[in-house]
């Protein structure tokens, strides 16, 4: 009896590890196997086109100490990051909701609205973005109406990222479809039950919304930061390409474009990317560890 | 559960992402740290009528992409055993697909390359064609200067695919609108400052410059004895003190009113034709390789002239260079016909009527001729503008310009700090001494 039942509990074992066999494949051939590559790369010199030499941790000794570019594009990568994401995860959410009242033709709002993440990160939209915020371009246009004369959005270095974080908030539809399906699955029963207890509208979205909707805000909040950190294509199509004007889109996955493909310094580039996994990985780290504060599961016992 | 799924699923994503960042640089490694020199003895199969598949690729626009396609279709008629493949990138993309291709062990059989060609000849990915000459390759009608520019320590590595000499674009009708002389050879930098000041006096909305402070940085060496790089001894040119006059002159001629700003200068660069001020009227004068003035000519109804650049102690500091020129890569499998092929590219005189001035003059006399039968204004001021450079040159001989070693990451440099004076974040003399240590520092990593 138990020898049939461990030999079937060790066929399914197979069957199971079979199934899953092409993700092995792709994660150790395609994942794994690269990164440890990349990794071996970071402690060399590696000019792109003659063979590594083996520096050990000089590249990275090199980034921290000796490069106000690494610097700069830190801080524009967080600058954007904290901005970008907190208002893309807001602005999805109040769209959400105004599409959780029952409209009609829900559907194609949805569509409506989903269409700028689909595109968003193409290079066609960030070029159409470039025009719209050029100099003589259709907001300026727009503002002139009013009398006002604006600067050249995306050619001076103080504004041309504030044009590249409106492009990550106008992206919002993923998050939104997300955040609606998660509205949905709210009961209707707690809002009816807190009406009758005299609740009015702010309240039930602080007590009942935004409680029941925490794991979604929570799944949101981290794939927003982590695509967040790795913005490459609105930096290189709305800039120069270069990082220019001023290095002011000079975001750090540029940064390590241009180091690598360039400046034939991809050992130097490799080393960028360990120091942007690890990055990623403590903000995200951060995010789950404070996520038992205010992540409410609804099938937890009690609750906090 | 759900937590850790979510986890799992948010690693991946990100490992994958960099994952695909760094991919191509393990399997180049492999690609390149063994054979870089295994092809000259490697000539078994020309001309034998075996099927061979060439690729080539270059940089530039659609219209330049139309005329280069046509010679390769006239190349595979005259050899119907060579399959050519032509690509094609515009030029702000090109050198980073060629570096990955190379990296990766995949380059094209042929490329172009310009001014940055010592950057590739010191990673030995250039075929030396010294083999091939007199065989595939016929140089015969070729100028010995352009050679001499291909041969870099001591091997034939790249053959020029045209000449242009940089001079001062000049836009007649906006000279005439504003009253002012059109300006001749013989000027000086002060002329120069004060009539672009007077341009965007006379002219509302209309500038007298573009800021080319970087693009012009070697000329300006040159007329003051020193230079960007040193070929011979691989060293820097110039001192700090040698540039920083020329930013300071561009900054006081900024502050005059005379140059474009640098924010419009952003939005619509001067090397972009589609977009330069140049087409749309609102600059007079700008620094301009003389193949271009085609391009920009095409796109306005202005009348646009070329005149020397103003004088510096030595001279006017311009020669007649190589605008652009091919090279094989090292790897290809089939040297031979990449020879012939160049060969074609720079002699066959159907190939030379279909190319035009294009990448510049021709570099055989045989093909010059043949297209000043046939020359239209515009080609005639860019012939009577480059022969006036050769004139000169005979009486204040320059060297030929190149770029130093690290040329990529030596233009970011050059153009930010331009920038960083442009939009007022650093004084000068700050500027141009981060500047300097900037370059120091590349250049020795890339040594």
């Amino acid at each position: 009896m138990r020898t049939t039942r461990r030999s079937l509990a060790a066929e399914q074992n197979r069957t199971a590890y079979l199934f899953l066999l092409p993700w092995l494949i792709g994660f150790f051939m395609l994942t794994a196997g690269p990164m440890l590559g990349s990794l071996y790369l970071s402690l060399t010199e590696y000019k792109l086109l003659t063979p590594p030499t083996w520096i050990g941790l000089d590249n990275y000794i090199r980034i921290f100490t000796d490069d106000s570019t690494f610097t700069g594009s830190l801080w524009l990568t967080f600058k954007y990051v904290f901005i970008s994401v907190p208002l893309r995860l807001v602005f999805a959410l109040l769209v959400a909701m105004a599409l959780n009242r029952g409209i009609r033709a829900l559907g194609i709002y949805r569509t409506v609205y989903y269409v700028p993440s689909l595109l968003g990160g193409s290079v066609a939209i960030a070029i159409v973005w470039r025009q719209i915020f050029a100099g003589d371009g259709v907001v300026n246009d727009f503002l002139g109406w009013f009398g006002i004369t604006a600067p050249s959005w995306i050619s001076h270095p103080d504004y041309i990222i504030y044009t590249i974080i409106t492009l990550s908030v106008w992206q919002f539809g993923s998050a939104m479809v997300i955040f609606l399906a998660g509205l949905k699955q709210i009961p209707a029963d707690l809002y009816e039950a807190s009406q009758i207890d005299g609740a009015g509208k702010l309240r039930q979205f602080f007590r009942i919304t935004l409680p029941m909707l925490s794991p979604v805000i929570f799944f949101n909040l981290i794939m927003s930061i982590i695509n967040s950190f790795q913005a490459f294509t609105p930096a290189f199509v709305i800039g120069d390409g270069r990082g220019g004007p001023l290095d002011a889109t000079m975001f750090y996955t540029l940064y390590l474009y241009l180091k690598g493909f360039s400046f034939f310094d991809m050992g130097y580039a490799a080393a960028l990317a360990w120091i942007m996994l690890i990055i990623i990985g403590l903000f995200t780290a951060i995010v789950f560890a404070t996520s038992r504060y205010w992540v409410f599961y609804g099938d937890e016992k009690g609750g906090k | 559960m759900k937590r850790k799924s979510t986890l799992t699923t948010a690693l991946l994503a990100l490992m994958l992402v960099l994952a695909a960042c760094s991919g191509g640089t393990s399997s180049g490694g492999s690609g390149t740290s063994d054979n870089t020199n295994g092809n000259a003895g490697d000539n078994g199969d020309a001309g034998s009528g075996e099927q061979v598949e060439l690729r080539v690729m270059w940089w530039g626009d659609q219209k330049r992409a139309d005329r280069t396609n046509e010679v390769l279709q006239l190349f595979q008629e005259k050899y119907p055993n060579i399959k050519v493949m032509g690509e094609f990138a515009p030029g702000s993309g090109y050198f980073d697909k060629l570096n990955t291709q190379l990296a990766s062990g995949t380059a094209p059989d042929v490329f172009f390359l310009g001014g940055n060609v010592v950057d590739y000849a010191t990673k030995d990915v250039l075929l030396p064609l010294d083999p091939y000459v007199g065989e595939q390759l016929d140089l015969s009608d070729m100028d010995q200067a352009m050679i001499d520019y291909g041969t870099l320590g001591g091997e034939l590595l790249h053959i020029s695919a045209g000449a242009n000499a940089r001079g001062i674009l000049i836009n007649k009708t906006l000279f005439e609108e504003a009253g002012l002389p059109v300006p001749e050879d013989g000027w000086n930098w002060d002329d120069y400052a004060r009539i672009s000041q007077e341009v965007s006096e006379q002219l509302d909305g209309v500038y007298g410059t573009y800021d080319f402070t970087y693009e012009g940085m070697d000329i300006y060496l040159k007329q003051n004895g020193a230079k960007l790089y040193n070929l011979e001894d691989g060293t820097l040119g110039f001192e700090e003190a040698d540039v920083l006059p020329w930013f300071q002159y561009w900054k006081s001629t900024a502050e005059s009113g005379g140059v474009v700003p640098p924010e419009l200068a952003v939005s619509n660069p001067p090397d972009d034709t589609s977009k330069s001020l140049v087409i749309t009227g609102g600059v007079a004068m700008n620094l301009i390789p003389s193949n271009q003035l085609a391009a920009f000519q095409n796109l306005t109804e202005d009348e646009l002239t070329l005149v020397q650049l103003p004088r510096g102690p030595k001279g006017t500091g311009v020669v007649f260079e190589s605008s652009q020129g091919l090279s094989a890569y090292a790897e290809t499998e089939h040297p031979e016909e990449a020879a012939l092929l160049i060969s074609f590219f720079i002699n066959d005189p159907e190939a030379a009527k279909v190319l035009g001035n294009d990448r510049g003059v021709p570099v055989t006399s045989a093909n010059r001729e043949l297209l000043g039968e046939d020359a239209d204004p515009v080609d005639e001021i860019v012939y009577d503008y480059t022969s006036r450079v050769s004139d000169a040159a005979k009486d204040e001989p320059f060297d030929v310009s190149y770029n130093p070693p690290g040329f990529a990451e030596f233009d970011k440099l050059a153009r930010t700090t331009v920038q960083e004076i442009g939009f007022g974040r650093k004084s000068v003399e700050q500027a141009v001494s981060d500047f300097y240590s900037g370059t120091t520092q590349i250049f020795q990593s890339n040594q």
